[in-house]
C-alpha cells in the first residue's frame, strides 16, 4: 500500500511544479562513418543516425504516458563533427550540418548536438574548417547545436581559438539578424566540456563513450522551489542547514524519476544506460525559474548580494542529492542560470539587480556560466573574446565546466528586449560596462599555459 | 483443518483486538494473518485464523460476542476452505498501476471508476479517498492501487477513464506504479 503523503507530492511534482525529463538524449557515434568522399560520408551518418534512434520519439511518447511524465525534447548527440569528418573544408561542413538538420526532421527530434570542436590546445585543419563553418551551418539549419571547447585544466586557455570565436559569434549573430541574432544562441564555447551533457547547446558524445547511449536531463526548478516554499511556510526553526537538505532530498527524488525513466527507454531501444545529469534548467515559464528559488530563500532578486553564496549551496546540495540516488550521474548536474530562458532572471537582469559582472561572479559557483546572455549589437570581436577568456579561466582554474552562449543581438542596445523563441526564451540585452572595445590582450593570441592544478599525477 | 475468517466493526476504542485474540487462543486457536483499517473513527479488522480441535464457528463467533459485549462491535466468523477465486488461480501476468482522481467528490465516482476498471479487466488491490474539501485540488483525491492484466488494451482503459473524468469534471490520471516506488523510496 502506497502512502497517500508519497502519491500526493509525486502527484504534485508532475502536475504542479512541472518536473518534466527536459530531455532524452541519443548519444551515437560516428566514427564508423568516416570517409573522405562527401557524399559517401553524408549517407553514412544520415543512415547510421536514423537508423539507430528511429523508434526514439515513438518510445518516448509511449513511457511518458505509462509513467505520466512529460518527456519535453528528444534530442541526439553526435561525435564531435570536426574529427569525424576532418577532411572537410568549411563549405562542405555546412553541407554536413544540413544533412544532420535533415536527419533531426526525419526523426522527429528536437535537437542534435555535436556540432563541434575540441580546441583547448590546438586547432586542427578539420577544426578550424568546422568552426568557420559553424555561422552559416546554424543560420541554414533548424536543429543543429554547435560546441566548441576552447579550454581545460589540463591544457590551459586556447587564447587563439578563443579569439578566433569571437568573430564566429559576431558573424552567426549578424547572420541571423532578424531573428536578434538567433545563431548565437544555438553555440557555447565551452571550458572542461563534458563528455556526456544530454543538455543543449552543449551535447556532443565523447570519443570515450559507447557506439550508442542513452542519456537523460531532469530538470525541475518549480519542484525545488515549492519544497522550500513548502519548508519555509510550515516548519519552525527553518535555516539554511535545513534548505540545503530540503534541496537534496528533492534532487533526489528527481534524479530517481529521470533513472527510472531513461532506464526503460534504454532498455526499449535495445543501447547501455549512460547517465542522468540532474540540473535545474529552466524554461521561460511560470514556475520553471532557477531565479524563483533564490525570492523562495528570501533573497530579493537574483543577482542582489547573497545571491552567489546562495547558488554555491544550491548547486552544490543538487550535486549531493543526485550522486546518493544514482550511480551514474553526469554532465553538468548542477544549477543552470541562462538569462533569457529563465522568467525572474531575465526580470532581474531588466531591473539591473542583475548585472554582467555579478553574473560573472556567480557563474564561479553554478554548474555552466555566461548562458544566453543577450548583449549589445556593437560589441566588438574582441571585447566578446575577452569575456570569454574571463569564463573560461574561472573553469579552467576551479577545474569545472565553464560556458558562455553570448548573443551580440544585431541593432540592439542595452536595455532593449530581444525575442528568441521555444526554450530559447526572451529578455533584455544586458550592458557591457567594461572600457575600451579595443582589447591588445585578446589579440596577443598564444596559450594560457595549464595551471598547477594540472599537474596531479 | 479448520480455517475461518473473522471480521470484527464498529466504534475504534482501545481493547478490541486485545480481546478477540484472547478468545482465540483462550480457545486453542492460532491467529494466521490479520489486518486492521480505520476510517475515520470507524475500527475494522479482518483475521484468518486456525481453529482450535473440536471449536466451531458458530462457537467462537458466539465466545468473542459475549467477551465483547459491551462494546457494540458486528463480529462475524466463517468457515473458510481456502479455495481462492478464478481471478487468484488463474491470475493473469499483471502489471501495477495507480488511478489517482482528482475533483470534487460526487455520487457514482466510486462506482464509475471502478465499473470501468471491471470491464477492462482490472483488479483492484487497495482502494484510499482523501475528501478534506476546500480549493487545493490535492484534498480531493481517490487513489485506486490496481494490477492491470497484460491482455488489457492501455489506451481503451484510458479513453474510457478520460471519458468518466470529463463528466464528471475530474482528472484522472492512470501512471505505472514504478514511478511513485522509485520516487518515494530513495533508500532501496
Amino acid at each position: 500500500m502506497l502512502n497517500p503523503k508519497e502519491i500526493i507530492s509525486t502527484l504534485q511534482m508532475v502536475r504542479e511544479e512541472n518536473l518534466d525529463l527536459r530531455t532524452v538524449t541519443v548519444g551515437i557515434n560516428l566514427t564508423d562513418c568516416v570517409s573522405d568522399d562527401i557524399e559517401r560520408f553524408k549517407r553514412n551518418i544520415y543512415n547510421k543516425i536514423t537508423h539507430t534512434a528511429s523508434k526514439l520519439v515513438s518510445t518516448c511518447q509511449r513511457i511518458e504516458r505509462r509513467y505520466g511524465i512529460e518527456v519535453a525534447n528528444k534530442r541526439i548527440s553526435i561525435s564531435p563533427i570536426a574529427v569525424v569528418a576532418a577532411p572537410f573544408n568549411a563549405s562542405q561542413m555546412v553541407e554536413i550540418a544540413l544533412t544532420l538538420d535533415k536527419a533531426a526532421d526525419e526523426l522527429g527530434v528536437d535537437f542534435i548536438g555535436g556540432f563541434s570542436a575540441l580546441v583547448e590546445k590546438g586547432m586542427s585543419a578539420g577544426d578550424k574548417a568546422l568552426i568557420d563553418a559553424i555561422p552559416q551551418a546554424l543560420t541554414e539549419s533548424k536543429r543543429i547545436c554547435s560546441s566548441v571547447n576552447v579550454a581545460s585544466t589540463r591544457a590551459g586557455l586556447n587564447m587563439d581559438a578563443i579569439k578566433h570565436m569571437g568573430g564566429i559569434i559576431k558573424q552567426a549573430a549578424n547572420m541571423t539578424a532578424e531573428d536578434d541574432g538567433l545563431a548565437a544562441a544555438k553555440l557555447v564555447v565551452f571550458a572542461n566540456i563534458p563528455q556526456d551533457v544530454p543538455f543543449m547547446a552543449g551535447a556532443y558524445l565523447g570519443i570515450g563513450e559507447a557506439d550508442a547511449v542513452v542519456s537523460v536531463g531532469v530538470s525541475g526548478p518549480g519542484v525545488v522551489k515549492a519544497a522550500l516554499e513548502r519548508a519555509m511556510n510550515e516548519e519552525e526553526g527553518m535555516d539554511l542547514s535545513r534548505a540545503a537538505d530540503v534541496i537534496k532530498q528533492t534532487a533526489a527524488r528527481l534524479t530517481r524519476a529521470g533513472e527510472l525513466v531513461g532506464r526503460e527507454v534504454a532498455q526499449a531501444l535495445g543501447l547501455p544506460f549512460g547517465i542522468v545529469d540532474l540540473s535545474l534548467a529552466p524554461t521561460p515559464n511560470e514556475n520553471d525559474s532557477v531565479g524563483e528559488i533564490f525570492e523562495a530563500v528570501g533573497l530579493p532578486a537574483i543577482g542582489a548580494p547573497g545571491s552567489t553564496a546562495f547558488l554555491a549551496m544550491l548547486n552544490d546540495a543538487v550535486k549531493k542529492g543526485g550522486a546518493f540516488a544514482s550511480s551514474h550521474v553526469g554532465g553538468l548536474s548542477g544549477a543552470f542560470i541562462p538569462v533569457c530562458e529563465d522568467l525572474t532572471i531575465a526580470e532581474s537582469a531588466r531591473q539591473g539587480t542583475l548585472s554582467l559582472e555579478k553574473l560573472e561572479a556567480m557563474t564561479a559557483v553554478c554548474s555552466v556560466g555566461l548562458d544566453m546572455v543577450a548583449l549589445p549589437g556593437d560589441t566588438s570581436e574582441e571585447m566578446i573574446s575577452a569575456i570569454i577568456a574571463d569564463e573560461m579561466a574561472i573553469g579552467v582554474i576551479n577545474k569545472k565546466t565553464t560556458a558562455a552562449r553570448l548573443i551580440p543581438a544585431p541593432g540592439k542596445k542595452a536595455g532593449d528586449h530581444v525575442v528568441f523563441g521555444g526554450l530559447l526564451g526572451e529578455g533584455p540585452v544586458m550592458a557591457v560596462n567594461m572600457g575600451s572595445q579595443e582589447n591588445r590582450f585578446v589579440r596577443l593570441g598564444g596559450r594560457i599555459p595549464a595551471p598547477i592544478q594540472s599537474l596531479v599525477n | 483443518m479448520n480455517k475461518v475468517l473473522i471480521s470484527v466493526l464498529g466504534s475504534d476504542q482501545p481493547g478490541i483486538i486485545a480481546i478477540v485474540s484472547n478468545v482465540i487462543n483462550k480457545r486453542n486457536g492460532n491467529i494466521e494473518n490479520l489486518s486492521q483499517t480505520l476510517l475515520n473513527d470507524v475500527f475494522g479488522a479482518l483475521l484468518q485464523a486456525e481453529l482450535g480441535e473440536d471449536d466451531s464457528a458458530e462457537a467462537l463467533q458466539q465466545a468473542i460476542e459475549a467477551a465483547c459485549q459491551d462494546m457494540a462491535l458486528f463480529i462475524r466468523v466463517h468457515s473458510w476452505s481456502e479455495t481462492t477465486s478464478d481471478w487468484h488461480q488463474h491470475k493473469p501476468e499483471v502489471q501495477p498501476y495507480i488511478v489517482t482522481a482528482i475533483g470534487p467528490d460526487s455520487q457514482g465516482l466510486v462506482a464509475e471508476i471502478a465499473g470501468k476498471l471491471f470491464t477492462h479487466g482490472v483488479n483492484i488491490t487497495n482502494i484510499q479517498a482523501i475528501f478534506k474539501g476546500g480549493d487545493n485540488p490535492m484534498n480531493n483525491l481517490m487513489v485506486f492501487e490496481v494490477d492491470v492484466p497484460r491482455a488489457t488494451e492501455m489506451n481503451d482503459l484510458r479513453d474510457a477513464l478520460d471519458d468518466i473524468a470529463k463528466r464528471l469534471a475530474l482528472e484522472i490520471s492512470v501512471q505505472h506504479r514504478k514511478i511513485f516506488d522509485s520516487v518515494s523510496n530513495i533508500l532501496n
